[in-house]
């Protein structure tokens, strides 16, 4: 993988030459079904029959599984000892430990947000690991969307990998001057905080910078922008994406039609 | 009419009370290359962001006298208008990365996509950029993963394949190692010898004083003094001011006091005109 400062994963793949739009449209049709579709199954099928084959026809299966579990795991442990044991107005006792005792209403809240919260960071995932940021970029502004929002998306989904990489600058300069950032737990947190305010306020102080640094290149001028990386899209695309609308539009009606009955 | 004109130019930031660049004059002619030289706030980076236009238009604050660069004039133009003639690169290389560009190749092309070029000219462009900035090798790396000289290099090219009358340069080598420096200097070089305009705040004073044209000294937002890098750097107040003299002239003076420097000679500012000196003394 080249410098991991985007998910991004360049390979040739079907998935990978959709249009941006169509893959976002997913993403948000995926998320729209996972939280309001019927049955406590639906998220975990969406993720087993949905998200994990297209993972493996854009080539990028590994990365999507061992990035998922690895952002997910710690709070699917968490939510479950949580909701299944603290869970206000479960009745149907499982087992008890000391004064806890885990209600199966617990655990099925816990399964089903934990499944929704996985439908929806893995979509995502799908869409930044075979997506090229500046495409999606292009893309929106091609059609009408304003370019400091599409900038904004885009810049902020390659934010978190660039802040990663600055802390480690950061941490690096200080161990170099005898920072002591191994060892127990506790000492590994205490050396974090030094790392806040260096981190936060050059965050800050570049933000002034980097905006010149784009009005320079002509961001905000009131033209049409063109784009280099050519942007594929057909008919069918945009069909599928029509289809997307309306099946999210339905999954939102029944729900409203369900709280209303 | 000059290429760059300042009448009378007066600045304040927002919410200050002392005035950032002060009654300032200045004419650049079209193809000349003028170093700004001053101590730490002595307004250097004020006037690149006025010739460039971000004073006053990303920068509010109080604009008295007149500005025009290259017949455009700020209060009736925007922002957008200046952009596409006057190029600005600045200080630190990472901040000038778009952050949404995965190699160099389309980083350098950001510009020419919000200009709204076609694609085959940007590549022609982006091409030719490449090979003038001389980062051929990094075309398909990651802006991210370069070395400041290599990032700043990149930053000079992306500004310069938007075909900017003008080059405004705020210290762009301060923030590099002195390899990194070299690199980039000797694209500026290149552009300067190709006759582009440039506006160079630099206070590398040996460098500026082989290469520029014209010195203008700031001081406390005041023009001190104007003139070729001779006569500029040459003059005995610079010191006063904050501003270093070239390690040239520092020579000389000490061989001057010692007797080892001819009397009617004035003091040199680059390395050829002190050689000339102890030849002459020599001889
Ligand atoms: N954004 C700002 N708001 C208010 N005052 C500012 C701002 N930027 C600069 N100044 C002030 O304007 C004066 C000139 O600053 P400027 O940045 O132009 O100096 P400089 O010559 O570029 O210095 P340096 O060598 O540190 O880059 C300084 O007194 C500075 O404090
Ligand atoms: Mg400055």
């Amino acid at each position: 993988m080249p410098d991991r400062l985007s998910f991004f994963i360049p390979r040739e793949s079907r998935v990978h030459s959709l249009n941006p739009l169509t893959k976002l449209a997913l993403a948000f049709s995926l998320i729209i079904l996972a939280f309001f579709g019927p049955g406590l199954f639906l998220p975990v099928a969406l993720y087993f029959f949905v998200l994990v084959p297209l993972s493996l026809l854009g080539k990028v299966g590994k990365e999507f599984l061992q990035t998922s579990f690895r952002l997910l795991l710690p709070l699917f442990a968490f939510l479950f000892v949580m909701q299944s044991l603290f869970y206000p107005g479960g009745e149907t006792v499982i087992f008890s430990f000391w004064i806890f005792s885990a209600t199966s209403e617990g655990v099925v809240f816990a399964f089903r947000t934990a499944t929704r919260i996985l439908v929806m960071v893995s979509s995502f995932l799908l869409l930044l690991l075979t997506t090229h940021p500046s495409t999606l970029m292009n893309d929106l502004s091609r059609r009408g969307v304003p370019a400091s929002l599409s900038y904004i998306i885009t810049s902020t989904l390659q934010i978190i990998p660039q802040m990663q990489a600055r802390a480690v600058t950061i941490q690096d300069a200080q161990r170099s001057r005898g920072l002591d950032t191994g060892g127990n737990l506790i000492n590994r947190i205490r050396s974090l905080l030094p790392l806040v305010g260096p981190l936060v306020f050059s965050s800050l102080v570049d933000v002034e910078e980097r905006a010149i640094a784009i009005e320079a290149r002509a961001f905000t001028l009131p033209v049409k922008k063109t784009s280099l990386i050519d942007i594929p899209d057909s008919r069918g695309e945009a069909v599928l994406r029509w289809v997307m609308a309306a099946l999210s539009l339905m999954t939102i009606g029944y729900r409203i039609w369900l709280s209303l009955n | 009419m000059a290429l760059i004109e300042l009448k009378n130019l007066t600045y304040h930031y927002p919410l200050t009370n002392s005035p950032a660049l002060q009654d300032l004059d200045l004419e650049v002619q079209e193809g000349e290359f003028l170093a700004i030289v001053g101590a730490n706030g002595a307004g250097k980076s004020t006037l690149c962001y006025t010739i460039s236009g971000f004073i006053p238009h990303f920068f509010k604050g109080e604009l008295a006298g007149s500005v025009s660069v290259a017949g455009i004039d700020p209060t009736k133009a925007g922002l957008g208008e200046f952009v596409q003639k006057v190029g600005l690169v600045f200080q630190n290389p990472f901040n000038q990365i778009s952050g949404s560009k995965f190699t160099v190749y389309e980083e350098i092309a950001f510009g020419l996509e919000n200009l709204g070029i076609d694609p085959a000219e940007m590549r022609e462009r982006v091409d030719e950029i490449i090979r003038l900035t001389r980062i051929e090798d990094l075309k398909d790396r990651s802006p991210y993963a370069l070395s400041g000289g290599q990032q700043q290099r990149v930053a000079l090219a992306s500004i310069l394949v938007m075909r900017p009358q003008i080059l405004v340069l705020d210290e762009p080598t301060s923030q590099l190692d002195p390899i990194g420096s070299q690199e980039v200097f000797q694209v500026i070089k290149d552009m300067a010898l190709q006759g582009m305009t440039i506006i160079m705040a630099e206070h590398k004073v040996e460098w500026v004083a082989e290469f520029a044209d014209r010195i203008l000294a700031l001081s406390a937002g005041q023009a001190i003094k104007l003139g070729t890098p001779r006569e500029v750097l040459g003059s005995p107040e610079l010191p006063e001011h904050g501003i270093g003299i070239s390690r040239y002239t520092q020579v000389a003076r000490k061989a001057l006091q010692a007797g080892l420097w001819p009397e009617k000679r004035s003091m040199p500012v680059t390395l050829d005109e002190c050689v000339q000196g102890f030849q002459e003394i020599i001889a």
